[in-house]
């Protein structure tokens, strides 16, 4: 994108400004992400030490963004994707950095403000606002992006970030089934393979395919078992598994793979040794509903685990948590075509995404949602909803009477990028955690 | 006389352990360790083959053979045409000859493919009910279904895809006085004129095996023999009597089309159906989704209500092996 | 055996006290801006009522939303479980328990051992409780009181819409600049409000008996317009906004081994 293009979207800040915004977000965001992690250690007392490492990870501009700095001074590229639609196999394959660029610092909503309503979702809105400022290090970082086109904020979202970077889009197919909905998206991912192949100068062959695949399915499998281990009695706290889970949208994945194995093997010793990281009563919560971005959209996880009762987050149904590489690729037979035919179904097909709907009513989501709750032994759903997030805040009735009819309460949780309503949220957390305290013991 | 026999067992020894050692290579050469159903499978299929080689050896039954493959499709399904079909082996074969020369395959539009289904039964009613209808009503049409009935003479049609390589009667191919043969070979050298029949048969064969290397196991998908089971199938009445059944449990699936991609004849119940038993006539239980399914317990084979196999995390390595 | 309950609300401090296992007196003072001190008075209210000391009692359970400037705290409960057990305890058949306060409005689904099942509070917004009722009164320059006994006239032919508390006003505004008649806008002013809470209602599910709880519930209008709206029975107790703390009073007496009579 050259400079001198018409900005379709974005308004002028005064360069003055931006230097200002960011150093006061920047500074505000660095102390909250300390403190969280200090409130984590605080709530999990003999928190593993293997932990330090995603904690030095999250660190927003830290270590990984100096790493991904170098990489690029060696020529690398940077791809960033908003949604978890974005091929990463293929960027893997030719040689770039995947990094997730959704935002989650509060701030940055109110330069949000300027350029789209209020009563867009927060997380589009916090992007825009990253964007303006700079603030993002993965976001300045990237060289392109890949967005998706599932909600109507997302949609747009790409239009806007247009202006500053090349931006390309993936059209899901609001129909999964169909045979011309899976050739229609093959088509898709067809597009911007081959737009990462320019950027990057390299050819995605079938042995460079294999081996990214091969190497996520290694992540994968250590992401399945952090995930797994959460089924018994608790011996992570939910936070922790969800910023394990987070690091990985910009963290180097074979390293996180290993990090990930080690932790779990520290996890395993601990269950063996029946060293549980709460009170085994403590009230099981499942959270649903619209992605959790670590920083400083901690609010809810904070509140749950910090709760009085306290409540312990055993899984979740978030494209940032435990949908994120929960499905391996199936490669039937290693020649490209199946591979990438395969990588296609995976970023498509098990998608549970509310975007999409289906002649039974996404009915995908809620077995996904069901399997969880039986197999983590859920004792309640927190269904977490942002103001502006259609598509979740509609599909909650739905999900709502599956979850009546296999008695397992489900309290629709409302909220925004805002510290201010920590207060509200907390009287209705605790009264749910209450609740389901009394259903456990009873 | 006694030499004989040992010369036979000889042969047979040696072509076992040919078999054997062909397998093992490819068991070596490509260590992928997810595939072990389909390793169990090739084994069993080779072992099928040599048993069917003696079984053409010994017998002058052959239509007995027939009618115990179509018992044992009503118990099984059609578990034949996944594990014991000869010539599935061999179209196995070409699907490795393939996947080493990594070239693509290639798949039939779902409809086309369901169409070939029903010509499997068209074909059936051709074979086997026709010529008996047909045959009481004029005296011209009793010489047609006579030669439409011919088959039954060296061996049937719906024995055709179990015709060994060698063969113990004459054939139009000789080599160092064996008589070799392929599936279908004897029917078509029945209906070929003298002369043509080494020459239809190789179009025969070229073409089955082209077809193969292209489209999985393209036969399999309208071959008459397979349609044993598929008509019990076919009726819910019969839906009981079955008991080797595949079946999912509906939370667990999450629908990533795993198992629609790998199936080789392409089979769509096993995505599409939301739960429960989900055995079709089309599917030839070769556990392939089975085996590609990463979800716990969500796919499984059970036989009279106990669980054979079923999916698991395959990223793990199995704790079986 | 004396517990006490103490109910930190938004716009007042409520004290529940038991004595032998029955409710002897209650204390309400306005919160302000000081509610530390006026917990301590409503405490002194209840207190000089039942004659006893502060120090006799010997567990005190507090609600609300400002336990952390309660000036004893001996066990926390959150204000939906001091509702459900309240009500319980005052009608046992009482299934569906609908609390409107100043600023927040609850309604809750409970077993008959006064167990939470289900419940939903309003949307962030004022306007589903009673600081709408407040704002609409100011604009129809009336105590809110009268606002109740007035709207009882009318027929209902007028109605405003209720999504938020400031274009509320700006309806009554027009309506009075249609020269409506006054009592026709208080009932649709009450009408809005009960809308707000009956689509609260059917989101847990309308399970009888139900019962109206919290400061709301003394205004005749609004009472009788939920029942409309709902097109079922009500059962108003008769301190209805000492709900919560009398529901803390008995987890307090739960906590501290004491049995009810």
């Amino acid at each position: 994108m050259n400079e001198t293009s018409e900005k379709k979207y974005s308004l002028e800040i005064f360069p003055k400004e931006i230097e200002e915004l960011k150093n006061t977000i920047k500074t505000a965001s660095t102390k909250i992400m300390e403190e969280y992690i200090e409130r984590m250690r605080k709530t999990w007392p003999d928190r593993p030490e293997e932990m330090q490492y995603f904690d030095e990870i999250a660190k927003f501009w830290g270590t990984r963004e100096k790493e991904i700095v170098e990489a690029r001074e060696e020529g690398k590229k940077v791809i960033g994707y908003t949604c978890m639609f974005a091929p990463i196999e293929l960027i893997l394959a030719a040689g770039a950095i995947p990094v997730r660029v959704s935002s989650g610092l509060y701030d940055p909503v109110k330069l949000g403000n300027r350029v789209v309503p209020v009563e867009v979702c927060p997380v589009v809105r916090s992007t825009i606002g990253v964007k303006m400022v700079g603030l993002s290090p993965y976001l300045e970082l990237s060289d392109a992006l890949i967005t998706s086109l599932t909600c109507d904020g997302m949609t747009k979202l790409s239009e806007i970030l247009s202006d500053y970077k090349p931006v390309w889009t993936l059209c899901p197919p609001r129909l999964k089934d169909s045979e011309q909905s899976i050739s229609f998206w093959k088509e898709e991912l067809k597009a911007v393979k081959e737009k990462i192949e320019k950027l990057t100068g390299t050819k995605i062959t079938s042995s460079k395919l294999k081996s990214a695949i091969e190497r996520l399915h290694r992540a994968t499998r250590a992401f399945r078992r952090l995930q797994d281990l959460r089924k018994g009695n608790p011996v992570i706290m939910g936070r922790d598994a969800m910023l394990v889970n987070q690091t990985l949208m910009w963290d180097d994945v074979e390293r996180w793979t290993q990090k990930t194995e080690k932790l779990c093997d520290e996890l395993e010793r601990r269950a063996q040794g029946k060293v549980w990281a709460c009170p085994l009563k403590t009230p099981r919560v499942m959270i649903a509903g619209t992605p959790i971005i670590w920083p400083d959209n901690w609010k809810l996880p904070n509140l749950v685990e910090e709760a009085n009762p306290q409540g312990v987050i055993v899984a979740d149904e978030l494209c940032s948590g435990d949908r994120f590489l929960y499905d391996p690729v199936g490669v039937d037979e290693w020649t490209m075509e199946d591979m990438f035919n395969a990588v296609a179904d995976r970023y498509l097909l098990p998608s549970t995404c509310p975007c999409f709907t289906s002649e039974d009513g996404n009915e995908d989501r809620v077995n996904w949602i069901k399997a969880r709750v039986e197999e983590r032994r859920v004792d309640g759903v927190v269904y977490h909803v942002y103001r502006g997030c259609m598509l979740y805040a509609m599909e909650y009735m739905r999900i709502k009477k599956v979850l009546d009819k296999i008695n397992v309460p489900v309290y629709y949780l409302d909220t925004d990028y805002t510290r201010e309503d920590v207060g509200q949220i907390k009287t209705r957390v605790e009264a749910f955690l209450e609740m389901l305290k009394s259903r456990v013991e009873f | 006389m006694l030499l004989e026999i040992i010369s036979e067992l000889l042969k047979l020894t040696i072509f076992a352990g040919l078999a054997l050692a062909g397998i093992l290579a490819i068991l070596i050469w490509k260590k992928n360790l997810t595939t072990k159903v389909t390793y169990l499978r090739t084994f069993v299929q080779v072992v099928a083959m040599i048993a069917f080689f003696y079984i053409f050896s010994y017998t002058t039954w052959l239509l007995l053979i027939l009618v115990v493959i179509f018992a044992i499709s009503i118990v099984l399904g059609r578990f034949f045409c996944g594990w014991l079909c000869p010539f599935g082996l061999y179209l196995d074969l070409v699907a490795v000859i393939r996947k080493t020369l990594n070239t693509r395959y290639w798949s039939l539009p779902e409809k086309l493919n369901r169409s070939l289904h029903i010509l499997r039964y068209l074909l059936l009613v051709f074979f086997i009910v026709l010529p008996f209808m047909l045959g009481p009503i004029e005296a011209w049409q009793w010489s047609l279904a006579k030669f439409l009935m011919g088959p039954f003479k060296p061996i049937s049609v719906l024995l055709g895809p179990v015709e060994p390589l060698i063969i113990p009667w004459e054939s139009p191919l000789k080599l160092y006085g064996l008589s070799f043969s392929y599936p279908y070979a004897s029917i078509i050298t029945f209906y070929s004129g003298e002369n043509f029949a080494l020459i239809n048969t190789f179009i025969f064969m070229a073409l089955t095996l082209a077809s193969s290397f292209v489209v999985r196991r393209f036969w399999c998908r309208f071959c008459p023999t397979g349609a044993s089971l598929a008509i019990v199938n076919r009726f819910r009445v019969f839906k009981w009597i079955p008991f080797l059944r595949l079946s999912k449990v509906e939370e667990k699936c999450t629908k990533c089309g795993i198992c629609k991609r790998v199936c080789p004849v392409q089979v769509t119940d096993v995505y599409e159906q939301k739960g429960g038993d989900i055995t079709t006539s089309m599917c030839m239980l070769c556990l392939r989704c089975v085996e590609m399914c990463p979800y716990e317990d969500c796919l499984k084979l059970s036989m009279a209500g106990k669980t054979l196999f079923k999916s698991r995390n395959w990223l793990e390595p199995s704790k079986i092996t | 055996m004396i517990v006490a309950g103490l109910d930190m609300g938004v716009q007042n401090v409520k004290v529940a006290i038991i004595k032998d296992g029955e409710p002897i007196s209650y204390g309400l003072v306005p919160s302000g801006f000081e509610p530390e001190k006026a917990a301590e008075q409503a405490f002194k209210q209840a207190l000089e009522k039942a004659e006893i000391a502060f120090s006799d009692i010997e567990h005190v359970a507090v609600t609300g939303v400002g336990v952390e400037l309660a000036p004893r705290v001996d066990s926390k409960l959150s204000i939906i479980s001091a509702d459900a057990k309240a009500a319980v305890y005052l009608y046992p058949s009482v299934r569906t328990v609908i609390d409107v306060g100043a600023e927040e409005s609850r309604v809750i689904n409970c077993s008959e051992k006064g167990t939470v099942l289900d419940f939903t509070l309003n949307e962030r917004c004022a306007a589903g409780a009673g600081a709408f009722l407040e704002a609409m009164a100011r604009a129809l320059e009336m105590k809110i009181e009268d606002m109740g006994m007035l709207s009882l006239k009318a027929a209902g032919t007028v109605s405003i819409s209720a999504t938020c508390v400031i274009f509320g006003e700006s309806d009554v505004v027009s309506l009075i600049h249609k020269q409506e008649p006054k009592h026709e806008i208080a009932r649709a002013i009450y009408d809005a409000l009960a809308e707000r809470i009956t689509s609260m209602v059917h989101r847990v599910g309308l399970k009888p008996d139900v019962v109206l709880v919290g400061g709301v519930a003394k205004d005749v209008g609004f009472a009788a317009a939920l029942k409309r709206k709902l097109e079922t029975e009500i059962i108003i107790p008769k301190n209805p906004e000492f709900a919560g703390a009398l529901g803390a009073a008995l987890y307090a007496l739960e906590n501290a081994g004491g049995k009810l009579k």
